[in-house]
């Protein structure tokens, strides 16, 4: 039988989540399967709940959370009392039965809100709010195989035969996890140590000890072994374990960044901390260049600096989100102005403000379209999932040094945070354009603003032998002086406007919009990693007998008006359904701007979390089928 | 357009008298003195009078952001530590709307020259007070007295980590070129403060004014130099003494100067040590059309999360 399955894993964070995915994720890698993980976490360093969904799969790669999973395993008494009520029929969930007298009214790092919804729900059933009363609610009421372990008993145990304390023994609670996850989806001890093998890579001693954990485990849930059937695993081919940012650095390692500016903000520090992993690119002993890291005092420093290593000729950028993209806008059109080659990589978060820092959202488009006084052109481009981000962190590089302009990789925290086994990509499908980049010694006089040939004018390095040029934020003149005389303003304005069309004229349509599918019963319109839910929904309505087809807008600007004016004419007007992970939809309006055509059905959610396979299912196909124009999600805590 | 004088042909648009033609004048000199190629220095600089600079030197100029110019320049620097990078501002670039950025190259020790017009007013916005504007005074376009503190630029440098700390005054060309000469060559973060006159909004500060109180510390025996790390505390109080001198007699030369902390540059190549030789810049990233990095190098980079399966 082909199945997935599906995994939450639940506790505060600093107790190691994380690890218990990576390690399980690796393992399920080894042995051939398709591992998708998203992961909610708080703003904080330690204690508050965080939990992460795995989904297994055996034959393809899962690209959003779904509801409804085969394993909760909890750490903590919070995460049972938060994520019981998620269990549904023959759910495995697993918690550490000493905590079972443990009282919801006296977890103190819960938020209030949440108690107070999770005390409505029991009470509204009649239970009362002990640890007991959550778990016997999702027995009874939704069908839950109960799991109690006692996590006290299991870590003695692993105390007195490694010979150390209990204390010491509690830093291995989530190996408890980690072995009962591996023994209930049927993972041998041998594949299993795979895992542990690749996090704790040499330290034989550690290796043995969450071994000798796991084999406790593992025979306290003897009658639950393979209790959740998996399918027949089918990958062969290498794959990275990789979140979004590792993605993203990874293309631009392949892409030839060499300078790379940040300043710490969840969730894009990540990407810089990886690639400062690697500063030198040495394989094999042999120097393959490098990439200089810079954490700098602000954003604005950091777009600053990276414009001017720009300047200088080396490929450069800097990922930040949100709030530190507010802070660099003043120089992103100084760039703009200069027609300077630089990347942003942006990864929204939810807003506005310091918002939901932790959280998601795709609520910065129009920031990172419409941001910036004046008019000038650059190039907004999204991702819908990790090989595109990979790609498309190469191609924002070219794009930048082919048209001379800042170019922003949008991308957002579901993406930055959802770790998947990604396929190898093949930098020999990447293909490096500089552009119009002289690398020569200029003989006579350099005009770096020459338009005479067209918009894109030769562009030497400052440092190029023989060249003088300047560089102003002030209207310039071919020199790049500064000059406000009425038709220089005329034509040096038009020249650099005028890039956009090029863009549109040059990009091909792969990376302008995507129609995805094909089916002719209704269209779901959307951006950025909405992509991944939407192949799904596509999926599962098409077992419900309607067969859509997903339009994945990649380029946001300049905008492409023709490609996507002509897939909505071949759909009717209540047939077509944007869905964005904001408040007022801003993809439809940004269409309508552009092509005049007017999106009258919606999905939308802003609570910060991602769009959940099921709901959204459920919403697109109450649109289709009753009538209803807008729907609103909430699911997932 | 005369090259080797470092003069352009665009037309200076400062007001008569202004400070700002000492400036320019004495780093022509000192850039032609050096023996420095247009093409190889860069002059960055942020926004106000003082930041047109970059127009008026025949040399890449880089005229960028209120505030912004170290972080422009750093990154133009970091690029391609070969080129002779000059900050340009005024006191309010750099001081006030730029005084974190200021502060970071300190820290830093980064090999660039940072001049500060300082003419302690906001001469392109009709004169408010600069963030160097003593507490209590009133220029003449003020509606009403300065009611902030002043900065003390040295003081600031000092606090900061900068190597190599100068004040000079804007009408004394040649002794600013001798400093700049220095600041140039000295290995690390250089921050020369300019004393000047705004003549259209400075009515209190003017080159009178200055002229009868500027004395040259050298000349009473003042070493500023770091000779060996045991130094450094002598020194540094030293110089924030006398960077606390106002009034009657204002002391102009070089305040400090440590030769000996390794710059920002050294530090990245203790890193990654062909940074010098091949900095990011000059490096080149493509085969044909194709990326240095093969399938295989990312196979090895990213050996950490790489996981290879059995072939069934």
């Amino acid at each position: 039988m082909t199945r997935e399955a599906r995994i939450m894993l639940g506790g505060p964070q600093g107790a190691g989540l994380e690890t218990a995915a990576q390690i399980l994720t690796t393992a399920y890698a080894k042995k051939g399967y398709n591992v998708y993980s998203t992961r909610e976490y708080h703003s904080n360093i330690k204690g508050r709940h965080s939990y992460i969904i795995l989904r297994v799969h055996p034959e393809k790669l899962p690209t959003a959370p779904r509801e409804k999973p085969h394993i909760i395993a909890n750490i903590d008494a919070e995460s049972v009392f938060t994520h019981f009520s998620e269990a549904s029929g023959n759910t495995l969930f697993i918690y550490d039965s000493t905590l079972s007298n443990m009282d919801l009214k006296k977890i103190t790092s819960m938020e209030p809100e949440v108690k107070a919804r999770i005390i409505n729900l029991l009470e509204a059933k009649g239970y009362g709010t002990k640890l007991t009363d959550a778990v016997k609610y999702a027995e009874k009421e939704l069908g839950a195989i109960p799991i109690p372990l006692n996590f006290k008993e299991i870590l003695s145990e692993l105390a007195s035969k490694i010979g150390i304390t209990r204390t010491q023994a509690l830093r291995y609670t989530n190996t408890i996890l980690i072995a009962a996850v591996a023994t209930a989806t049927g993972i041998e001890p041998l594949t299993l140590r795979d895992g542990f093998r690749a996090r704790f890579k040499g330290r034989e001693e550690l290796i043995s000890h969450n071994m000798t954990l796991a084999s406790i485990v593992e025979e306290k849930l003897a009658d639950k072994k393979g209790f959740v059937k998996l399918g027949e695993p089918t990958g062969t081919e290498p794959v990275f374990v990789v979140s979004g940012n590792d993605a993203v650095a990874m293309g631009k390692i392949v892409g030839g960044l060499r300078v790379q500016t940040y300043y710490p903000i969840t969730p894009a520090a990540d990407e810089s901390t990886e690639l400062e992993a690697r500063e030198n690119l040495v394989v094999d002993g042999e120097e393959k260049g490098s990439i200089l890291v810079v954490q700098t005092e602000d954003e604005i420093a950091a777009i600053s600096a990276a414009i001017g290593a720009a300047l200088a000729g080396a490929r450069s950028a800097t990922a930040t989100s949100g709030p530190g993209f507010d802070l660099m806008v003043e120089a992103l059109g100084w760039a703009g102005n200069n027609e300077a080659p630089v990347v942003v990589t942006y990864y929204q978060r939810g807003g506005p403000s310091t918002g939901l820092p932790t959280r998601g959202g795709q609520q910065d488009l129009y920031s990172a379209v419409f941001s910036g006084h004046g008019e000038f052109p650059r190039i907004v481009f999204s991702s819908g999932d990790h090989m595109e981000a990979f790609y498309d962190a190469v191609k924002a590089m070219n794009w930048a040094e082919e048209f001379q302009l800042p170019v922003i990789h949008l991308l957002d925290k579901f993406l930055a945070n959802s770790i998947v086994t990604l396929p190898a990509p093949d930098p020999e499908k990447a293909v490096i354009e500089r552009g119009q980049l002289v690398k020569e010694p200029i003989q006579g006089k350099y005009m770096r603003f020459d338009k005479s040939q067209g918009p894109i004018s030769p562009r030497a390095p400052v440092g190029t032998e023989g060249a003088v040029m300047w560089y102003t934020g002030d209207e310039h003149n071919a020199e790049g002086h500064i000059t406000e005389e009425p038709i220089n303003r005329l034509h040096m304005h038009k020249a650099r406007m005028e890039k956009s069309k090029l863009v549109l004229e040059k990009l091909p349509r792969e990376d302008k919009a995507v129609l995805y599918r094909g089916g002719e019963d209704f269209l779901i319109v959307g951006w950025g990693s909405t992509k991944g839910a939407a192949l799904e929904v596509l999926d599962e309505l098409e077992k419900m007998g309607l067969k859509g087809s997903y339009l994945h807008i990649r380029l946001l600007e300049p905008f492409p008006a023709e490609e996507v004016k002509n897939v909505l004419q071949q759909f009717p007007e209540d047939k077509i359904i944007a869905v964005e992970a904001t408040f007022v939809n801003m993809i439809s309006k940004l269409i309508s701007m552009h092509t005049g055509k007017i999106i009258t059905r919606e999905v939308l959610k802003w609570t910060g979390r991602p769009f959940y396979v099921e709901e959204l299912t459920s919403a697109v196909h109450r649109i289709l089928t009753k009538g209803v124009t807008k729907e609103v999600l909430t699911y997932g805590f | 357009m005369a090259s080797s004088s470092f003069k352009t042909d665009v037309w200076i648009d400062w007001c008569p008298g202004c400070g700002d033609f000492g400036i320019v004048t004495a780093m022509q000199q000192a850039f032609k003195e050096a023996g420095l190629q247009p093409w190889e220095t860069v002059i960055v600089s942020g926004i106000g009078c003082s930041s047109k600079t970059p127009h008026f030197i025949y040399a890449n100029g880089v005229h960028t952001l209120h505030g912004r110019a170290i972080p422009f320049a750093m990154g133009i620097k970091l690029a391609n530590p070969n080129l002779r990078v000059i900050v340009n501002g005024g006191d309010g670039d750099l001081l006030g709307i730029g005084a974190g950025h200021f502060v970071a190259l300190g820290r830093r020790n980064l090999d660039i020259t940072v001049v500060i017009h300082d003419n302690q007013v906001y001469g392109l916005t009709k004169g408010q007070a600069s963030p160097t504007l003593p507490y209590g005074v009133r220029t003449k376009s003020l509606p009403k007295e300065n009611i902030q503190d002043p900065i003390n630029p040295l003081r600031l440098a000092l606090s900061a980590g900068y190597t190599f700390i100068a004040r000079a005054f804007a009408m004394d060309v040649k002794h600013l070129k001798t400093i700049l000469l220095e600041a140039m060559q000295h290995p690390g973060a250089a921050v020369i403060d300019v004393l000047q006159p705004c003549v259209t909004y400075n009515n209190l500060y003017t080159t009178q004014w200055f002229k009868q109180r500027v004395y040259k510390i050298e000349d009473e025996g003042y070493d500023p130099v770091v000779r060996s790390p045991e130094d450094r505390d002598e020194k540094l109080t030293q110089a924030m003494k006398l960077a606390g001198e106002w009034g009657d007699r204002i002391p102009i030369g070089i305040f400090y100067k440590d030769p000996l902390k390794p710059t920002f540059e050294d530090r990245i190549a203790s890193r990654i040590p062909t940074f010098k030789a091949s900095p990011p810049a000059l490096q080149e990233i493509v085969v044909g059309k194709k990326p240095i990095i093969s399938r295989e190098d990312l196979f090895k980079l990213f050996g950490n999360k790489l996981v290879l399966r059995q072939p069934r």
